[in-house]
């Protein structure tokens, strides 16, 4: 039993500490004041490595592990919710995917540029009627010669109108439900694909998120990924390591409320003392700081298998479960503690209340997270035996 | 072409400090690599990157917990690293005496040094280094090249700036304004682990300074309050200003 980061892991903290803390942190308030897709940090963030943190160097990655990934990701967070959500879009399902299951060719022509950042990679499977329910979705993808012609609208997609290439989730066979859909690659600039206007969201602002709609946007066989009928379980297949990094997201964020209230404690007074003296102050900073280390220990545990090749299905869903909710009570917690002030936009942490409240819906909802976790008790009790 | 380059440690200016006994408290201190020597380390890789054939080696002396420091710069895209342990702080000549037997052992053509180290505020360690080897020093550099086998640098002078050429082998001290660092990449954090670090005891000649004690810099105010018309009185601070800069 080891509950200490490796020590390269330790540098690799401090290293994404320190440019988070330089380059993301100074812009975060701005961009959520006026909203846009920061390439620029996007960019910076791919020169060091962070935009393809688990794909293999061999296709432009820093090819390192699940465990390594929460680090950053954390890292990140703790900086700018937006840009951790961004980072693990483009190295979530796009990435993952086209590894595990892409053709030598397609790794070729979008992992560098992926991996890199110089291109955003972004997913689409929700649609207006298909959240939670996601076979549930009608885009329609029609043989045609040479590929396929693409017809329908995504919503909720991270990046739209901003990314390079959308990995998007289409029905070949209507008969054949979850196993009639096919995931295919389409490029940002290809003809009848179009964007809403940005959803106008609570939080996590510079994360800029829109429908999608495809008019007949042609595609042919060589950007289908995977066979035809197996896009649905090729991406819930790759669900596991998502949610582990929405956890990692979700402790990065209840971190930065944490530490801005702990420091706030110290140095606001009342009654003639600083007012961590106080219990009413001192007791809810003692829970935050204890739910975050137990969301934070979930969360490793469950890279730490991942890395390891167990299946971590229900590992990873009590880890984005916990870390999700803990984010939600400490950015709450911690706005109390800063009283008026921290209702106020001179202080990050109603920013931080706002960004972490999606937590609990994206990357599955809490509700579905339970939903999971009690399939897999009974699955591992079936499995036992009864015993 | 061999380039080495002097790291020191210093306390993280961002943490908090604390105060002990009339002393600044160094025990649960954050300790980074200072920021002037980092630009000797970027400068470094830019000659490597514009595509001469150079090892880069990163040395310091210091206590043993340097080679965090000494990683970082592993980790930006030095080759290998060098560790003179010693426990006690050193003055600067002291240092400078050291690294001059490091540097001529490497045989190294070029040493960068961070202009002033950030805790100290000493700047005696780039000149003192260059008079221990007896060879021409850039202080306070700006810009750099190669040029002719030597170096061409632009560097502030008591007034303004001065264009110098120098000969190799030579010692440059840096400033902001050289670069702007790199941050380490993913993989190369990961490599820095695995390149070569050799510690050795430091063997250091005695400082020939020693601390008497410490006071901090105290300045009375002026006390001058302006009153009246706003805008009268921001030319007054104006023309104050201008005149206390002369």
């Amino acid at each position: 039993m080891n509950f200490e980061l490796p020590d390269d892991l330790k540098d690799l903290r401090r290293h994404v500490r320190d440019f988070a803390r330089e380059r993301i942190e100074t812009v975060a308030a701005g961009l959520d004041a006026e909203p846009t897709f920061p390439r620029a940090t996007l960019a910076e963030m791919g020169r060091m490595g962070l935009m393809g943190v688990s794909t293999p160097e061999s296709y432009g990655g820093a090819g390192l592990g699940t465990l390594a990934f929460t680090v950053a990701i954390e890292e990140i967070s703790a900086a700018d919710a937006s840009h951790g959500t961004l980072m693990a879009v483009t190295n979530g399902l796009p990435q993952k995917m086209l590894v595990a299951y892409g053709s030598e060719a397609q790794k070729e022509a979008y992992l560098p540029k992926l991996a890199s950042g110089a291109w955003f990679g972004a997913f689409c499977l929700s649609e207006a009627q298909a959240g939670s329910d996601a076979a549930a979705i009608r885009t329609r993808a029609s043989a045609v010669p040479d590929g396929y012609r693409l017809r329908g609208a995504k919503a909720w997609v991270t990046g739209g109108g901003e990314a390079d290439l959308y990995l998007v989730l289409a029905v070949t066979d209507p008969e054949a439900g979850a196993r009639g859909i096919s995931a295919f690659l389409v490029p940002g600039d290809a003809p009848g694909l179009s964007f809403g206007t940005p959803e106008r969201k609570m939080g996590q602002h510079a994360a800029v998120t829109t429908t999608v709609t495809l008019d007949d946007v042609f595609v042919s066989d060589g950007d289908r990924l995977g066979g035809e009928g197996e896009g649905f379980v090729m991406a819930m297949a790759s669900l596991d390591g998502g949610r582990i990094g929405i956890a990692a997201q979700s402790v990065g964020i209840a971190r930065a409320a944490f530490e801005a209230s702990r420091d706030y404690a110290d140095e606001r007074e009342a009654f003639g003392r600083s007012i961590r003296a106080f219990q009413g102050v001192g007791f809810p900073l003692a829970e935050m700081a204890t739910r975050l280390e137990a969301a934070r220990l979930l969360t490793q545990k469950a890279a730490w298998a991942m890395d390891r090749g167990f299946r971590v299905t229900q590992e990873a869903s009590m880890a984005k479960l916990f870390a999700s909710e803990t984010a939600g009570f400490v950015t709450d917690a911690a706005l109390q503690v800063f009283g008026g002030a921290g209702y106020t936009r001179d202080h990050p942490v109603e920013r931080y209340l706002r960004d972490a409240r999606v937590t609990r819906i994206y990357e599955g909802t809490s509700e579905i997270q339970r939903m999971v976790i009690v399939r897999q008790i009974y699955r591992d009790r079936e499995r036992r035996g009864r015993t | 072409m061999k380039i080495l380059t002097v790291i020191r440690q210093v306390p993280d200016a961002e943490a908090r400090v604390r105060i002990e006994d009339g002393e600044v408290a160094l025990s649960g201190a954050a300790w980074v690599l200072d920021g002037m020597d980092e630009y000797g380390v970027e400068q470094a890789l830019r000659i490597r990157d514009d595509g001469l054939d150079a090892e880069i080696v990163a040395v310091a002396l210091g206590p043993e917990r340097t080679e965090e420091a000494l990683r970082t710069a592993l980790a930006m895209g030095a080759d290998r690293a060098r560790l003179l342990v010693a426990d006690e702080a050193l003055d600067p000549l002291a240092v400078a005496m050291r690294l001059a037997d490091v540097v001529r052992e490497e045989e190294a053509d070029l040493v960068f040094v961070g202009g002033k180290q950030a805790d100290w505020d000493s700047a005696a360690l780039g000149p003192a280094l260059a008079e221990a080897l007896g060879w021409p020093l850039s202080d306070w550099t700006t810009a750099l090249t190669l040029e002719d086998g030597g170096i061409r640098t632009e560097h502030d002078a008591d007034a303004g700036s001065e264009t110098l050429t120098l000969p190799l082998p030579a010692v440059v001290s840096t400033q902001q304004g050289l670069n702007e660092p790199r941050y380490p990449t993913l993989p190369n954090i990961m490599k820095a682990k695995r390149k070569e670090t050799r510690s050795e005891p430091a063997d250091a000649p005695a400082s020939r300074s020693r601390t008497v004690g410490r006071t901090l810099e105290q300045r009375d105010r002026l006390g001058r309050v302006l009153e009246g018309d706003p805008a009268e009185a921001a030319g007054e601070v104006a023309r104050f200003l201008l005149e206390a800069g002369r």
